[in-house]
């Protein structure tokens, strides 16, 4: 058994209207070259002019991440040739990176595991390559849009933890509204870097890269490959070659080059860009805004009395937990649960829409909510009136009200409706009383919610008809 | 007939009626095209006349010329070098466009040290640029055509760049005025980058007042540069405040002649003297004072260190992929290593490699930011003196151009402060000026005037009085049978 | 004195080559620069000197606001280069 150490770089595009250093739209589009400002294109005589949003939402993430902030930006140039590098240089962080150190907490098989940052930097993205069998082919809208790196420390121990951190990241992007970080657009991507040792070694073993992986569940194939390679490496005595390597379709990895002399960046402070400071008022602004997160959120639910399953559910979207705790504010918990991860989650699934585009506010809600956990109406009902008032854009508690739909609770009131629609089918009764059929029962309270046009607690109808069912048997006696 | 004329005069003769901007600018158009051959100011000199006609500045219908390293859309822009010959840009530099909606008329554009990395003039890749004075020698760089145009009277101003000295040392050699604004005056967005935290655009023109009049046009804050700044003060306004108790030191290390063997060497300090105390019969109070001689001695070693550095990163888009002359090769690297190792000439690709040697990691600390540390030393240093002086005042060089064959771009332990000092006033992104003072060797020499950060009025009005009295206000060289 | 070999190395890595006797010019500049900067480094106290890299406090830097504004179109974007498929950059193919 070796220890498999994995420390993970974590590149994400944020979400805004222009670039980082170019007043180009920043926007995923097929049709190639639409979004490039001359910046974008490294053209003789361009300046960077760097975007307030993107730095802010930056400097939101490392606040988010628990990070030590700067108290100024500065940007750095890294120096290297490439085909999707136009300016023959990236612009990025080295100096004073938006956040230094840091962590991220996320729950592992049900124990909490604090993975550490080395940093969180703000740079650009390169131009992408659509590769043909015999040239390539440069497309630069996806330069200079604004990409911030999470670097973590190498204190990651397995598939599981690296996939988990990364789905926390990703839900983490989202609650702060600084990405849509969509793997499928190549918004979210990682670079693994993975070696093992002996449980007794001090030291690192040797490390092996793997870039720009887009999908989480190839970020798990390729590093439980790479264990399993690796291990077997091991076993026999062999040594792990440094080197970068690609994962395939099929699940395994490839080499793609060894690692030759570490390549020298020579990095130095951008001087077109003079520095900024990050002010108090900047801070407090962020702070202000920072909103709970999905661990706390989720162990407070717990605390609800939540399952695992409802905690993590309610609070894996920042909107959908947003409502959820408005609506357990006013209402009873177990039944906003109940309503929320059915009728509520399945409906958003069904239209594919966000919780705040749906018809249904949270005070509607709690309204419906009130109405059954005070027994006036059934959970059933509860759940039919709202598919209604989603069908027709409708507040369901006016629907309740016109409906009148209010459940019959009154005993005596539904004892007199049973007892006429018992005298009505002495059959059935008789069927009961002398057959002892008890499919009777079922029947009266088919009868029951019909006659009562679906207002009787069913719960109460069938106690009811049950105990009168009794007592006719014994008097017939 | 308006060949030699300054702005003020050719805006008189325009608002009269006496010619017409498209007259004065075929008349330019004829100087330029006739001077060519012999000169070799221009990479480009513009075949028609166009104007922005709905404009009310000073400068609507006057004939300008602008260096070859600012983005032209439409029209060549090759930075003087081979891996830029066919370039021809889609956007305007900002100081095009605002040159242009003031209603200036373009020239040409005028020929550099290749990607302004020189200062002789001599480097760019349709050749050498030559002396308006004197054939035989240079006219110092690197906005070599620029200065040329100006001192031949083609043009009553033209638009340079200055990195260490490429405005206002040509402006010596050539005597014309060079001014290099406060750093962030004037955008730089569209300037080629050399070294970008010593770039500055500047102007050169026959006087003081010229420079005044069009910087007030291309000055301000530009949402494509970060590092412009507001600038409300009006330049031509302040020229004729009075200066009595104006301050001015120079500095005994430079101007010590103890140290000086040469005679035309000694010629110039003699006038600079001279001049001096003509400045202190204006009302200047003008003292000599002493800086570490190290620290002089580190000016040009400093300055190389940092502008190689920022050069080498800087020109690392001409890879001829998306722009330039595309390389031959059956790779991607094959072909930006083929490009750029025809498209850029030997002294370039030295600069480059010295820049890249000093930014490795194993070096940066002892070569790069040292160097950065030195500049902070230096600068500092001087705006210590700026608290007790208004500003700086030294001969521009030791002596008038070099001819050809003294020239060399080389590096050599050979260097002398007086030749090396202006880079000072790019590394604070200080106004420095330079206007021709006096002749030596029968070639202007230039003093030049350096002052605060943002004292751009101050040092624009103390080199107008002193302008005044050196006798060589609107000069240009008169050579040529030409008839305009 | 810096090897020849490195000094082609160096520029090699920025994508260009030289000739030989163009390494030599340069091994002599490099002497010269390099005692220079010997020089520089025994300015008294130097290492606890900020490195400047602003010619001067700015106070009047804005971020941009973050606004869609100029842009190019395809047509620009391509305007500089004949190797063109598909409205983009032909290069030869790029192996990763």
């Amino acid at each position: 058994m070796y220890k498999v150490v994995i420390g993970l770089e974590v590149h994400c595009e944020l979400e805004t209207k222009s670039k980082n250093f170019s007043s180009a739209p920043n926007q995923f589009t097929k049709i190639p070259n639409i979004n490039v400002g001359t910046v974008d294109l490294g053209l003789p005589g361009i300046l960077p002019v760097a975007n307030k949003e993107a730095v802010k939402k930056a400097l939101f993430t490392s606040m988010a991440l628990n990070c030590k902030l700067p108290d100024e930006i500065i940007f750095d140039r890294k120096n290297y040739y490439y085909a999707d590098l136009p300016k023959g240089y990236q612009i990025t962080q080295n100096t004073k990176p938006v956040g230094v150190g840091g962590y991220l907490d996320v729950l592992v098989n049900g124990e909490v595991k604090r993975i550490t940052l080395h940093d969180v930097h703000l740079e650009e993205d390169t131009a992408s390559l659509e590769h043909h069998p015999n040239y390539s082919l440069i497309d630069y809208n996806r330069s200079g849009i604004p990409l911030l790196e999470i670097v973590s420390d190498p204190c990651i121990e397995s598939a599981d933890e690296a996939v988990r951190y990364l789905e926390d990241l990703r839900d983490l992007f989202l609650y702060l509204g600084v990405s849509e970080a969509k793997s499928n657009y190549g918004q979210m991507r990682c670079d693994v870097n993975i070696s093992l040792m002996k449980e007794t070694d001090t030291e690192l073993g040797t490390k092996v890269e793997m870039k720009n992986i887009n999908a989480f569940n190839n970020v798990r194939a390729a590093i439980e490959y790479e264990i399993k390679r690796q291990s077997e490496l091991l076993d026999k005595g062999e040594k792990v070659v440094q080197e970068t390597r690609r994962i395939a379709e099929d699940g395994k990895t490839y080499s793609m080059r060894e690692k030759v002399d570490a390549v020298d960046y020579k990095y130095f402070v951008e001087p077109n860009i003079p520095s900024t400071p990050v002010t108090d008022e900047l801070l407090k602004e962020l702070k202000d805004n920072l909103p709970e997160l999905k661990l706390s959120r989720y162990q407070k639910y717990i605390d609800l009395g939540l399952s695992e399953e409802d905690a993590s559910t309610l609070s894996k979207d920042r909107k959908v937990s947003d409502y959820f705790e408005r609506v357990i504010e006013k209402s009873d918990v177990n039944t906003t649960v109940n309503f929320m991860t059915t009728s509520i989650l399945s409906t958003l699934n069904k239209l594919e829409i966000s919780i705040d585009e749906l018809f249904i506010t949270s005070d509607m809600l709690s309204g419906v909510v009130d109405l059954v956990s005070k027994g006036d109406i059934s959970l059933d009902h509860g759940k039919k009136i709202l598919y209604q008032a989603i069908d027709e854009s409708k507040d369901p508690n006016e629907l309740i009200k016109k409906a009148g739909l209010h459940q019959i609770n009154d005993e005596e009131e539904l004892l007199e409706l049973i007892k006429s629609i018992m005298d009505e089918n002495s059959e059935v009764v008789r069927q009961y009383v002398e057959d002892g059929n008890m499919s009777a029962i079922n029947f009266f309270i088919g009868q029951t919610m019909k006659k009562s046009n679906r207002q009787a607690n069913p719960n109460k109808s069938k106690e009811i008809i049950a105990k009168e069912l009794e007592r006719r048997k014994n008097d017939g006696k | 007939m308006y060949r030699g004329k300054s702005i003020t005069e050719l805006r008189e003769v325009l608002d009269s009626e006496e010619v017409t901007s498209e007259e004065l600018f075929e008349d330019a158009k004829k100087l330029a095209n006739y001077f060519q051959e012999d000169y070799n100011s221009f990479v480009t000199i513009m075949d028609d006349y166009k104007i922005k006609r709905r404009s009310d500045s000073f400068i609507k219908g006057i004939p300008y010329a602008l260096k070859d390293n600012f983005s032209t859309n439409g029209i060549l822009t090759t930075s003087s070098s081979n891996i830029l010959k066919d370039y021809v840009p889609v956007y305007d530099a900002t100081i095009y466009k605002k040159l242009r909606k003031a209603g200036g008329v373009l020239v040409g554009k005028t020929v550099l040290d290749e990607l302004a990395m020189g200062g002789t003039g001599t480097t760019a890749h349709t050749g050498v640029v030559k002396n308006p004075w004197d054939m035989m020698r240079m006219t110092g760089g690197s906005s070599a055509g620029s200065a040329a145009a100006v001192a031949l009277g083609i043009v009553p101003f033209s638009i340079g760049s200055d990195t260490g000295d490429s405005i206002r040392k040509p402006a010596s050699f050539c005597g014309v005025v060079g001014y290099k604004p406060t750093y962030g005056l004037i955008s730089r967005y569209g300037l080629f980058a050399f070294a970008s935290s010593l770039d500055h655009v500047g102007v050169l023109s026959r006087n003081v007042k010229d420079s005044a009049i069009v910087t007030d046009i291309i000055k301000g804050k530009d949402i494509n540069d970060m590092v412009t700044i507001n600038y409300d003060k009006n330049l031509v306004d302040s020229l004729d405040n009075d200066i009595k108790g104006k301050k001015l030191f120079y500095i005994k290390e430079i101007c010590d002649k103890s140290q000086y063997i040469d005679k035309n060497t000694l010629k110039v300090l003699d006038d600079f003297y001279k001049l001096l105390d003509k400045c202190r019969e204006l009302g200047f109070i003008v003292e000599e004072v002493s800086i570490d001689k190290a620290l002089l001695e580190a000016v040009y070693p400093t300055y190389m260190t940092i502008s190689c550095a920022e050069a080498t990163s800087n020109n690392s888009n001409l890879t001829g992929i998306q722009f330039g002359p595309r390389g031959e090769g059956n790779s991607v690297e094959e072909i930006m290593f083929d490009a750029r190792t025809k498209g850029f000439s030997e002294l370039i690709k030295r600069r480059f490699v010295l820049g890249s040697y000093i930014l490795q990691k194993e070096n940066q600390e002892k070569l790069f930011l040292n160097a950065c540390r030195v500049r902070r030393l230096i600068v500092d240093k001087i705006n210590e003196l700026f608290k007790d002086y208004d500003g700086m005042i030294l001969p521009a060089s030791g002596g008038g151009a070099p001819t050809f064959k003294e020239s060399s771009e080389k590096l050599s332990s050979k260097y002398l402060l007086l030749e090396n000092h202006l880079a000072i006033g790019n590394f604070g992104g200080f106004p420095s000026i330079t206007i021709p003072f006096t002749f030596s060797d029968e070639m202007p020499v230039g003093v030049n005037i350096t002052g605060r950060v943002k004292d751009d009025d101050l040092v624009l009005n103390m080199a107008n009085k002193i302008e005044s009295i050196t006798g060589y206000k609107d000069i240009y060289s008169k050579v040529g049978d030409i008839d305009v | 004195m810096i090897d020849k070999s490195k000094l082609k190395d160096y520029a090699n890595k920025l994508m260009f080559d030289m000739e030989d006797s163009e390494y030599e010019t340069l091994q002599e500049e490099f002497e010269v620069i390099l005692k220079q900067m010997d020089l520089i480094g025994k300015i008294p106290n130097i290492s606890e000197v900020e490195p400047m890299t602003f010619p001067y406090k700015n106070e009047d830097v804005n971020l941009r606001e973050d606004e869609v504004k100029d842009y190019l179109t395809v047509g620009e974007v391509l305007d500089n280069t004949k190797y063109q498929v598909n409205d983009q950059v032909k290069v030869p193919k790029v192996v990763e």
